[in-house]
């Protein structure tokens, strides 16, 4: 298609300036090849961070950072009552020191395990959510329903069909409660 | 160049524009939602947008190839719009 280049391109209008986005003209062969890699490179990247992959990834990471920080908070509540406290791992080591190394370490793992718990869920339910408004092509509620339901019964799967549905249910139900609140009408902010 | 080429070229420039008008109206009013909470396009929305865009033009090539096996003086080209797509 031959169309000898109209001159105006404008975001509103068909785009028939070419491959190429209108750059300033007064640049230097190897100044248009950096402007263009640059442009290049962001949309790449908008394009990552807008896909599937990179949000069940991220959200598994912020899973796992936040079940860390619960556990470290409550980490503290692990040795009230005496008599575990005396059966545990700290309670038979020798010295102060060693209790204290005992101490941290069973926070560690306790971190990790609750920080994996966590990271699960959120990779989870936020993959499922992605991968379901992709086929859809639609924005809506039964997205985050389906996919509450559709991760409450994975994680709830090893306990049995019963239990799988119920947890279904109960993340579905709190999947919907949540959106509903994101999606709620605020007033107007004239 | 003749006036002619001038003719042919504005013309084609109305087709492709009008052609490209059709299609941000008619991919606007399928795929948006018309609340707007926000300026951004949504996943489902850009989802939306890239699979109508992709079956405009495949509508088109198809009721291009019917017209051409009728044996019809195609009066819009490869990229013409035009009354049968009625929107």
């Amino acid at each position: 298609m031959n169309v000898p280049g109209s001159g105006i391109t404008h975001p509103l209008l068909a785009p028939l300036g070419g491959p190429t986005p209108p750059l300033p003209p007064d640049l230097t062969p190897e100044e248009r090849t950096a402007v263009l890699t640059q442009l290049r490179w962001t949309k790449y990247t908008q394009m990552g961070m807008e896909s599937c992959a990179f949000k069940t990834f991220a959200s598994g990471g912020i899973g796992f950072m936040l079940g860390g920080f619960f556990s470290l908070m409550s980490a503290s509540m692990q040795y009230e009552d005496p008599i575990m406290r005396a059966n545990s791992a700290a309670g038979k080591a020798i010295s102060g020191g060693a209790k204290t190394i005992e101490v941290l370490k069973e926070t560690g793992r306790n971190m990790y395990r609750s920080g994996k718990g966590f990271g699960k869920v959120g990779a989870l339910y936020a993959g499922t959510e992605c991968v379901l408004e992709s086929y859809r092509a639609k924005n809506d509620m039964t997205n985050a329903v389906a996919a509450g339901f559709i991760s409450g019964a994975i994680l709830a799967a090893g306990s049995g069909p019963k239990a799988a549905f119920g947890g279904g249910l109960a993340f579905a139900a709190f999947s919907a409660a949540i959106d509903s609140f994101m999606r709620r009408e605020t007033a107007e902010e004239d | 160049m003749s006036s002619q080429n001038i003719e042919v070229a504005v013309a084609e420039l109305d087709m492709i524009t009008d052609v490209f008008n059709r299609i941000v109206s008619s991919c606007h009013s399928k795929c948006i939602n018309p609340r707007y909470s926000e300026a951004d396009l949504n996943k489902g929305e850009s989802v939306c947008v890239d699979r109508c865009v992709a079956k405009f033009f495949e509508v088109n090539k198809k009721v291009g190839e019917r017209m051409q096996s009728m044996g019809g003086a195609g009066a819009g080209g490869a990229g013409g719009g035009g009354s049968p797509f009625g929107m």
